[in-house]
């Protein structure tokens, strides 16, 4: 292994968790202008102008506030589950080409940290480990809401996690490889040849289980403030619930880039068009997120459950053997 | 006796309507089906819309307190304010302890003395906030009309024991004679033309 | 006595005793009739006529109407609502909107009744004249407020026995004629009296000059009379009552400290006032105002502690006086039979001393009577006793059962104006100190059944009769005669106008006969007044039940012995009942309970008094105590009841139990030995949180328990001996005795009563001395010698002076060789 390429790849990640984690800061504050626009409200309006200041304030908040283990707890591995929630969604990003390949000072710099041959399967599988923040911090926290929370967790995910896979069978099918760079390449030709249009069910389905892959509205449940508080992050203070929140939307973008790459069109051709482009509609994925929460109620989990194992999964079986067919032909 | 115009609520005859709920589905096939209606007739591209549209619209109807502030209602039963007799100028409170006595969280306390002019003179008076519920029992019972409810709302402290004594209360004089107190309209107040239904007592002189 | 008899009010039957007044058979009986100027135990005034009940169909006072076997009473008809509603809207005439501050307000008779009858309207008028408030010193009269229910008067004139207060006119104008035709009958007259007059003092002076009970005010229904030091200082709702038993005197009246916060800034309970059930029972000043006597700001001082248990391990002795709870007195009986201390406690001991002497003749533990019986019977005699500063309510009784149409004889060197005042049925008899004994004899010749009585004293009894006299007297015999058959004659009539013809036939033969043949010198000896025979036989006339009231001067007398058997003779062998006056608080409780000592050992333990350690519930000893209102427990009355008492005041120090425990005692609280108290000497076996502490309607007391007689073990002689004539105290005499509304220092302690003793000399006394009110005088007798200030006490007359036992700075009790009387040097300094 050559030394630039460790300096490449060290670069890369610093930048990924940098511009990440200030994204997630600004996502908090993107999200609630929007949620209250959408509500008649102004939203945050006193830390500095139009409240522009107050990622910087809530950052302040987190890293200074006292950090509590409350006395019951089980020790290591409450401390231990937000970081698993916020490294896993990192890790998660490691397989993701964020932007074209492009050339600085004479060298090419690739804007994925590692193009691995089973990305997808990567990124799948270590977002799903991401599971295991809530699963601990809820059954670590003694307390009851973070229980059921922790409960909740399980079982949505049991549910969504076969719908996400199944639903991406059908496109990993067409498409023949695992590498997003090639979902990207195959989709190249154009608008027309996304896969959003040869494979719309499959495009439904995964957004539905990416909703419920984050946890966002209508499929908010593990953290359902007005049912159980603030689910397995009620007994978190300071950075350490700061560190699921992190997670949480480094997550959000990160399924919007997946989604993105997937099925429609990812960069295109990668060109500086094709890279803006990319942006526009992560970008537009990352505000239909929030657009749902202002618009849409929460099901649910039992509702989530039954939509996922006998409705959801049957469609993408079907789906799977509808594509498998017409490939044969 | 018909019940029928009890049992009618509709009271504003226009712009009322049932809603039609549909029974709840018990089959899976009828969830199913009820999902599939939901989902493709468009309901939630509707709710979408609306936000969307609102969002746009821009027309925003948040009070940025505390720089705004909405007006009071005369009614409304904030910090309470001690009153003084227009004519005079002396307090209205005569000292007779009945806002003590039905003080339903019993926060207020006072001392009272016999004074120079064989009067009875309120040497302290306080009132607890922290444990003032607002009620305006005191304000209702007052028979001088003299302790009421203002409009002072913002209670922040920091003890839990927060109090209000009489002279805070109290109309300042100056303010009185700049003309700047003014009748209380609100909890206990004189019902007005109340005095139409008062049977006057016969007086000899 | 009276009959049971069977009466219907408003269709219901009930029993009742013949004779008794509606309105109380209606009372006693839950059954709620308007009244207002009634005042249960007194007569009724009639001042305010809305008591209206229908009795066979004929409308009467209930208050003033006697019921009869069968008797149908209505308590409300058409014509009765009418003339009560109009009442009560003639007292509300003028009467000013004030109860927004009137300290009545809340348990005000007028609120009551106005919002009772509904009355929202006003229907009559008149000018009203300029009624301003009254300063009277210690009580507060405001005539605005003044309904003329005349109450006031009753209470002070047939209750306490000051006649301080009358009605005086108004000088209002007359009512509008035409209010005669349009109003109901009975709220016309009633209306007519009212606004004739009212209140005023009968000494026509500015200020009171009486023994300030303040009763006057507890029975005024609205807020026209109030104690002066409560006016606005709280509202009677923001009071918590404690129900208890006063701690001054022996007569254990029933109070309630109605105790309050003391201020915003201090949330310390305080005593604002003390009340009573005053239709049941009567306080006196020292009960009413000396209410703040507690040891405050008292905290657990361990080094103190420390110092009374050693101060308790080194001592042989335990002194103290009887100021202090059952409880108390049992927890110190039971360190004697564990240490064997000597317990020193003189007026217990001289009482108790007595009451064996007693027992000897009567075979009886404890005298037969109590206050209750004296206050209903007809004739009273006291003996021994300075009645009104002793037991102010054996004054009472006494004064009580004088008004109700009874008469009474009052024996005591010291003349009191106060008992001269009460009424013309009152003779004072102001004998020579130590001639106790032939009061006594002379009661016994006068009243007992001499067939029954021991042969000797009858004997011993006609020496003092002789048919020839000495030429003096022969001149008043003749005298005597003649006026009396006149003066007997222009009495009945005059008097008692019921009385019929015949009883004037029959008097004059008997007096004139007797008086002619007999003459007897023990009247003479007790320095009896010239025609008290006659007087007597008046006072006599259909007089049924008689009590006896004998006091403190007995015990210490050096013939105590004789005298508690002649007591007891005339108990025994006269129609007397007899009721003793407990020198203290709880003299007889302690009495019974301790076994006492005459000799105080080497190192004593004061409790309250002097010890070489103090222990004191007044705050200046050497480890604090808390005074009794401050303690719960018992105390043993005048009527042999045992009363409960309750915690008015905070106490946050260390109490006889924890000493005790600590010695090796053990109980959680005082109150454990409550149950524990004796039975062997009367007490029951019941817990202090099961004793009741109240009045029922009917006015019956149901308060703690009375103690049980015991068997006398004690051999019977009825031995007594004469009277050595020839004893007397020669010269200047002081007695020893306490002002009104005083008793002990605590009384002294409580701030409207706070005051300087000194040497208390009558009017007439000061002019003929040299001395005026003021001088420091030098008191000297035997025993010892005091240095004082001389006082002018206008209660007392005659030539005896007295010197106070409630200023701790004068000790008193050290120029007194036993005997309430000595001689005494008065010197100016
Ligand atoms: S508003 Fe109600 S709670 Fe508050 S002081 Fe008045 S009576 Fe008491
Ligand atoms: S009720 Fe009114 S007049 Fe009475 S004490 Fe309270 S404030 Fe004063
Ligand atoms: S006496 Fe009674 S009615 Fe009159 S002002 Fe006082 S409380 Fe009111
Ligand atoms: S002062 Fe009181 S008790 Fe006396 S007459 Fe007047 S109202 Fe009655
Ligand atoms: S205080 Fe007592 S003695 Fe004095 S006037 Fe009143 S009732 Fe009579
Ligand atoms: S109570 Fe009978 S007349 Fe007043």
């Amino acid at each position: 292994m050559d030394t630039a390429y460790l300096i490449e790849t060290v670069i890369k990640i610093v930048i990924l968790l940098l511009v990440f984690s200030a994204l997630a800061g600004f996502g908090t504050y993107f999200e609630r202008k929007v949620l209250a626009f959408m509500q008649r409200r102004l939203g945050p309006m006193h830390v500095g102008p139009y409240s522009l200041l107050q990622i910087a304030a809530d950052g302040v908040k987190l890293f200074t506030k006292e950090d509590i283990v409350p006395q019951n707890v089980v020790g290591p591995i409450f401390k231990i589950a937000p970081v698993i929630t916020a490294a896993t969604a990192f890790m998660a990003a490691a397989a993701i080409p964020f932007m074209p390949s492009f050339t600085i000072f004479g060298y090419e710099v690739h804007p994925i940290i590692s193009d691995i041959n089973v990305g997808i399967l990567y990124i799948l599988g270590v977002m799903a480990i991401g599971l295991y923040g809530p699963l601990l911090g809820g059954m670590a926290s003694a307390n009851k809401w973070s229980l059921i929370s922790a409960a909740r967790a399980a079982s949505v995910f049991i549910s969504y996690e076969v719908v996400s896979g199944l639903s991406l069978l059908a496109p990993i099918m067409m498409v023949g490889s695992l590498s997003l760079i090639d979902f990207n390449n195959y989709q190249a030709a154009g608008v027309g040849s996304w896969m959003i249009w040869s494979q719309p069910v499959a495009f439904v389905l995964f957004v539905i289980a990416a909703f419920a892959e984050t946890g966002r509205t209508p499929f908010h449940l593990i953290a359902n403030d007005h049912e159980i508080i603030d689910g397995f992050g009620t007994e978190y203070s300071g950075m350490r619930w700061g560190l699921f929140f992190i997670g949480e939307y480094a997550n959000m973008f990160f399924i919007s880039f997946v989604i993105a790459l997937i099925f429609l069109g990812g960069f295109g051709d990668g060109s500086v068009g094709g890279a803006l482009a990319l942006l526009g509609k992560v970008s537009f994925i990352f505000f239909f997120f929030l657009w749902t929460r202002a618009a849409w109620p929460d099901v649910r989990p039992d509702q989530l459950m039954w939509l996922c194992w006998k409705v959801l999964m049957p469609i993408a079986v079907v789906n799977i053997v509808i594509t498998g067919i017409v490939m044969m032909f | 006796m018909s019940f029928e115009k009890f049992k009618d609520r509709n009271v504003g005859e226009d712009g009322y309507y049932m809603v039609d709920i549909e029974d709840y589905p018990e089959t899976g096939w009828g969830k199913f089906k009820q999902v599939a209606s939901r989902s493709l007739k468009g309901e939630l591209f509707v709710g979408l819309w609306v936000v969307l549209r609102e969002m746009f619209k821009f027309d925003i109807h948040t009070v940025q307190y505390p720089k705004e502030k909405l007006p009071i209602g005369p009614r409304y039963r904030a910090v309470h304010k001690m009153l003084r007799l227009f004519e005079s100028g002396t307090e209205r409170c005569i000292g007779c302890g009945l806002c003590e006595k039905i003080c339903i969280s019993d926060c207020i306390r006072m001392d009272t003395k016999y004074d120079e002019n064989s009067r009875k003179e309120v040497t302290e008076y306080s009132i607890n906030l922290g444990r003032c519920i607002f009620c305006g029992y005191c304000a209702e019972v007052c028979p001088e009309l003299a302790i009421v409810h203002g409009g002072r709302y913002e209670n922040a402290s920091e003890q839990r024991a927060h109090f209000v004594e009489f002279e805070d209360m109290l109309t300042p004089i100056d303010a009185l004679k700049a003309g700047q107190q003014e009748e209380f309209p609100g909890f206990g107040a004189i019902i007005p033309g109340s005095d139409k239904s008062v049977k006057k007592t016969p007086l000899a002189y | 006595m009276a009959n049971e008899i069977t009466i219907t009010i408003d269709g219901k039957e009930f029993q009742t005793q013949e004779g008794e007044f509606i309105l109380n058979a209606a009372r006693a009986n839950d059954i709620f009739i308007p009244a207002i100027c009634y005042l249960t135990r007194c007569s009724p005034t009639l001042a305010c006529r809305i008591c209206l009940v229908e009795a066979d169909g004929k409308q009467v006072y209930a208050c003033n109407a006697k019921t009869k076997s069968g008797m149908n009473i209505t308590t409300t008809t058409e014509n009765i609502e009418k003339e009560r509603r109009a009442i009560m809207e003639v007292y509300d005439v003028n009467h000013p909107l004030q109860c927004g501050v009137c300290d009545q307000s809340g348990e005000c008779e007028l609120q009551n009744y106005t919002l009772e009858l509904g009355v929202d309207s006003q229907s009559y008028t008149i000018a009203d004249v300029d009624r301003s408030s009254v300063d009277w010193g210690h009580i507060h009269y405001d005539p605005g407020l003044c309904i003329v229910c005349e109450r006031c008067v009753t209470a002070c004139k047939d209750m306490i026995g000051d006649n301080s207060l009358k009605t005086v006119p108004r000088g209002a104008g007359a009512i509008d004629g035409s209010f005669k035709e349009s109003m109901p009958k009975d709220a016309y007259a009633m209306w007519n009296k009212l606004n004739k007059s009212v209140i005023g003092l009968t000494s026509g002076e500015e200020m009171l000059d009486c023994t300030s009970c303040g009763e006057c005010a507890a029975v005024c229904p609205v807020g026209a009379l109030v104690d002066t030091d409560y006016i606005y200082t709280s509202n009677a709702w923001e009071h918590k009552q404690v129900p208890a038993t006063c701690g001054h005197c022996s007569a254990g009246c029933q109070i309630s400290y109605d105790t309050k916060h003391t201020s915003i800034d201090n949330p310390e309970e305080k005593i604002y006032r003390v009340s009573n059930e005053w239709n049941y029972v009567s306080l006196c000043g020292a009960g009413r105002y000396g209410y703040d006597y507690q040891n405050s700001d008292v905290t657990k001082d361990e080094t103190a502690f420390a110092a009374a248990l050693d101060a308790f391990k080194k001592a042989d002795t335990i002194n103290f006086t009887s100021t202090i709870t059952n409880e108390e007195a049992l927890i110190l009986q039971r360190l004697k039979d564990k240490f064997g201390y000597r317990l020193v406690n003189k007026d217990a001991q001289d009482f108790k001393t007595f009451l064996r002497d007693y027992s000897v003749v009567s075979r009886s533990s404890i005298y037969g009577s109590d206050l209750e019986k004296v206050h209903n019977t007809d004739f009273v005699v006291s003996v021994g006793t300075a009645l009104k500063s002793d037991n102010p309510n054996a004054r009472y009784a006494f004064n009580n059962a004088v008004q109700m149409k009874g008469a009474g004889l009052y024996f005591h060197p010291v003349a009191d104006p106060v008992v001269d005042g009460m009424s013309k049925n009152v003779v004072s008899i102001n004998h020579a100190p130590l001639q106790e004994e032939a009061v006594l004899y002379l009661i016994l010749d006068l009243f007992a059944n001499k067939d029954l009585l021991p042969k000797k004293v009858v004997d011993y009894l006609a020496g003092f009769h002789s048919e020839k006299t000495v030429t003096v007297t022969e001149t008043i015999k003749e005298k005597v005669v003649t006026q009396v058959t006149k003066k007997v004659v222009n009495k009945e009539t005059g008097e008692e106008e019921e009385v019929t013809s015949d009883v004037t036939k029959m008097v004059p033969k008997k007096v004139s006969k007797e008086v002619e043949v007999d003459e007897n010198r023990l009247l003479e000896i007790v320095g009896a007044p010239a025609k008290f025979e006659e007087t007597l036989l008046k006072l006599l006339k259909k007089k049924e039940t008689f009590s006896l009231i004998v006091g403190p001067d007995l015990y210490t007398h050096p013939s105590s012995q004789n005298i508690a058997r002649l007591v007891a003779l005339i108990e025994k062998y006269s129609a007397f009942e007899l009721v003793m006056i407990p020198t203290l608080t709880n003299t007889l409780g302690v009495g019974l309970i301790c076994d006492l000592d005459d000799e105080a050992g080497e190192y004593a333990v004061g409790y309250n008094t002097q010890g070489d350690f103090v222990l004191s519930g007044l705050g200046d000893g050497d480890l604090d105590m808390p005074a009794i209102n401050q303690q719960e427990g018992t105390l043993t009355s005048i009527n042999k009841r045992v009363n409960p008492t309750n915690v008015a005041v905070g106490y946050g120090g260390y109490v006889l139990n924890d000493i005790a425990n600590a010695l090796g005692l053990k109980a959680e609280y005082t109150i454990d030995y409550t149950e524990q108290l004796p039975t062997s000497r009367g007490f029951k076996t019941r817990k202090f949180d099961d004793l009741p502490n109240h009045y029922t309607n009917a006015g019956e007391e149901v308060r703690g328990y009375l103690l049980g007689k015991m068997p006398v073990r004690m051999k019977k002689d009825e031995h007594v001996t004469p009277i050595d004539e020839d004893q007397a105290l020669d010269g200047t005499l002081v007695y020893l005795a306490n002002p009104v509304r005083q008793f002990t220092p605590f009384t002294n302690k409580a701030h409207q009563l706070i005051a300087e003793g000194g040497l208390y000399m009558s009017e007439s006394a000061l002019s003929a001395s040299e001395l005026e009110a003021g001088d420091v005088v030098s008191v000297k007798t035997e025993a010892g010698e005091v240095s004082v200030k001389v006082i002018s006490d206008n209660k007392i007359d005659g030539e005896i002076a007295y010197l106070p036992t409630f200023d701790a700075n004068i000790n008193s009790e050290a120029l007194f060789g036993g005997y309430r009387f000595a001689t005494a040097s008065i010197q100016k300094v």
